[in-house]
């Protein structure tokens, strides 16, 4: 790192080129065919053997992002002031960013393993509004990393949140306090309980279709050959050899997710100091996020088959998301057990979750109207089987009347997610649990919601029903369906005056 | 001093009580023009395509596309008089209301302190109609931001401007 020059801009440490050219390799990951392409279209003008353009190539590749690496390095400068860090950036396109303390939402850390070495630190920053541009300083050191953090709390945000003052010297005492720390026991039910395990064994699907190709040889051999014992002990070894194969891939496949884990959530740290919660984890690189308790929207609480096998749950606390859809910003907690997620929804909105709850199985959620049954099972069941049926008649015939079977098979899941869905009324907010086969339960606070509508389909107004959407600044809008009119009406108006009355900022 | 009374549902200003105002009528009108314009567009492109000497051997899409046109144009002309009516706002002290939907009844709620800005907007044929759009963002990547077409040019910009000084207002409170 260089000394601040007369204007206090300075650089960070050379190091910092490590951390460009693992944004490099991200962004060429992303878009490979553009930015990899005058490489190639190089490699195919030039004459030479195979081995020669490889090698060539793999040189030009690896020289060209180390020399843009340190080109980025060298052209970054920042600057800190007492309200904001300035940040100039870009070889070619230069980029001036000017971070104001009182924007930010978090600040955000990563330190891979030869950072971890060195004491240095890449410090992200989340910014409400900034689609996009968000700032970030490579490899600082971790000293100043706590500086800079220390000096962005201590601005006074414009905004204050709910019941401050008195509370807040309460909560100084306790300092920081650990809510959470994830065991190893804890890495493998999270790599057991991966999204990913399972899109991953749909894959195999046409591997187990290969193998039953194979098996059918077997069997058509077998009968000309007419050794059938031998034949049978062929097909038997030959199925003991599918299901061992395809044990040995969902072993692997798990392990892999749980080493994923172990990478990602290593020594995971769930810590709350002052009105920040804050998160450290990782085997290699090093990953800390916070949020601060104020700027959460929504709280959403997972559960599907596997973790409720078991009993935990996954908790995700959605900050405003700035025009950008997706991730990003939302804080999370892999893996709890029910006790904490009542301890941590408390810490996330903590006066005002009376009567709500994130747990599934809590008392008091409301089923909404039966009525969804019928109209769901004649939209998506009853319909579409008429019409499968009237399309197929002449061609089938009466084979077609198969696709009534979709209408008991449709009901079911219907029936299913009727039971799921469930209202919570809270003090001041809402809990909406639905799913299929597992729960999601999301809870948030009346006075934050952004805009409400009520919508009524031609059914739902001959039976006096109603839909409500409630739109937060995180994430799509949540839909409370079929409610009857008159409660929905009045959730509506209630939420509306909640929101108009609240003189707390809902960011 | 601070007060804290006690709020039971039934006082609450119910959101359904209220007069809604109509759009502007002549946006029907201009939304038949739009609508006979694009027809008469892709029409002409049909005609060109079907004199053209192309090797076209299905030759009933022909009729298809004509079909399409035809029922296009026909529910363009006629809809906006059911769509129009059905479409309507409602400024309260405090929010904003919208209602839309001739099948599909929705009644959509901007509460002001919730507002980030205010747009006006208007296309070249809006202009001639004398019509603009009043757009209201609030915050969130749900998109769909609440959009009212069709009001009369002038009333937008005022709700623009009411709306504007109502949204400030709520800031520097909180």
């Amino acid at each position: 790192m260089s000394a601040p020059d007369a204007d206090g801009w300075q650089r960070t440490s050379p190091f910092a080129a490590l951390f460009y050219i693992g944004k490099i390799y991200q962004a060429i990951a992303k878009n490979a065919v553009q930015s990899l392409a005058p490489l190639a279209a190089f490699l195919v003008a030039f004459q030479g053997d195979m081995k020669d353009k490889l090698a060539i190539g793999i040189g030009a590749f690896v020289l060209g992002t180390v020399i843009l690496a340190v080109l980025r390095y060298w052209f970054f400068r920042y600057r800190i002031t007492d309200t904001s860090v300035l940040i100039r950036d870009g070889v070619f396109k230069r980029t001036q960013l000017d971070v104001k303390f009182e924007r930010v939402q978090a600040v955000n850390t990563e330190q891979n393993v030869v950072f971890r070495m060195l004491g240095l630190l890449t410090v992200s920053f989340d910014t409400a509004g900034s689609s996009g541009q968000e700032g970030y300083l490579p490899a600082i050191h971790a000293e100043s990393a706590r500086e800079l953090r220390d000096r962005i709390r201590r601005v006074p945000k414009p905004i204050s949140d709910a019941a401050n003052s008195g509370e807040k010297a309460d909560r100084r005492d306790a300092a920081t306090r650990t809510l959470l720390r994830l065991t190893a026991g804890d890495m493998v039910r999270i790599g057991l309980s991966s999204n990913r395990v399972f899109l991953l064994v749909v894959l195999i699907g046409p591997i187990s279709e290969y193998m039953e190709r194979e098996f059918g040889e077997i069997v058509e051999e077998s009968a000309v050959v007419e050794f059938l014992t031998q034949a049978q002990t062929g097909l038997m070894s030959g199925l003991a050899f599918g299901l061992l194969l395809a044990l040995g891939i969902l072993v692997l496949l798990f392990s892999i997710s749980i080493a994923g884990a172990f990478l990602r959530f290593h020594r995971y740290e769930l810590v709350a100091d002052e009105d920040v919660l804050r998160s450290t984890g990782g085997l290699l690189t090093r990953h800390e996020h916070s949020v601060n308790r104020s700027k959460v929207q929504s709280l959403h609480a997972s559960q599907h088959v596997v973790l409720r096998l078991f009993r935990r749950f996954r908790l995700r606390a959605r900050q405003a998301s700035s025009g950008r859809v997706g991730r990003g910003s939302d804080f999370i907690v892999p893996i709890c057990t029910g006790d904490l997620l009542a301890d941590l929804s408390l810490e996330f909105f903590p006066q005002e979750f009376s009567g709500l709850s994130l747990d599934p199985r809590a008392p008091g959620f409301e089923r909404i109207s039966p009525y969804y049954l019928r109209s769901r099972i004649v939209l998506i069941g009853v319909v579409p089987a008429l019409v499968a049926i009237a399309l197929f008649w002449n061609s089938s015939g009466i084979a077609a009347l198969v696709a009534l079977l979709w209408i008991p098979a449709c009901a079911i899941i219907v029936w299913q997610k009727y039971r799921r869905y469930g209202i919570l009324y809270g003090q001041d907010g809402l809990a909406l649990r639905s799913g299929l086969i597992g729960f999601s339960v999301v809870a948030w606070l009346h006075r934050k919601v952004q805009r409400v509508s009520v919508t009524q389909s031609p059914f739902q107004r001959r039976r006096d029903l109603a839909t409500v959407r409630i739109f937060l600044a995180a994430g799509s809008a949540i839909r409370i369906p079929y409610l009857e009119q008159a409660k929905a009406k009045a959730l509506r108006d209630y939420v509306l005056y909640r929101v108009e009355s609240s003189e707390v900022a809902w960011h | 001093m601070f007060d804290n009374r006690e709020i039971t549902l039934d006082e609450l200003p119910a959101a359904d009580d209220v007069e809604w105002r109509s759009l502007a009528a002549r946006y029907v009108r201009r939304l038949q023009v739009q609508s006979l314009i694009t027809t008469t567009v892709t029409a002409v492109g049909v005609v060109l395509l079907q004199a053209a000497p192309l090797p076209i051997t299905q030759r009933w899409l022909f009729g298809l596309a004509w079909l399409l046109i035809g029922a296009s144009g026909v529910s363009g002309l006629l809809w906006p008089f059911v769509s129009v009516p059905r479409k309507g706002y409602a400024i309260r002290d405090k929010d904003i209301l919208y209602r839309s939907g001739v099948f599909w009844r929705t009644v959509t709620a901007v509460p002001f302190n919730r507002v980030q800005h205010v747009e006006t907007s208007s296309t070249p044929l809006d202009r001639y109609f004398g019509l603009a759009a009043l757009q209201l963002f609030t915050a969130g990547g749900s998109g769909g931001d609440l959009k009212i077409y069709g009001m009369p040019a002038d009333v937008a910009e005022s709700l623009r401007l009411f709306i504007l000084e109502k949204a400030g207002a709520s800031i520097e409170r909180t």
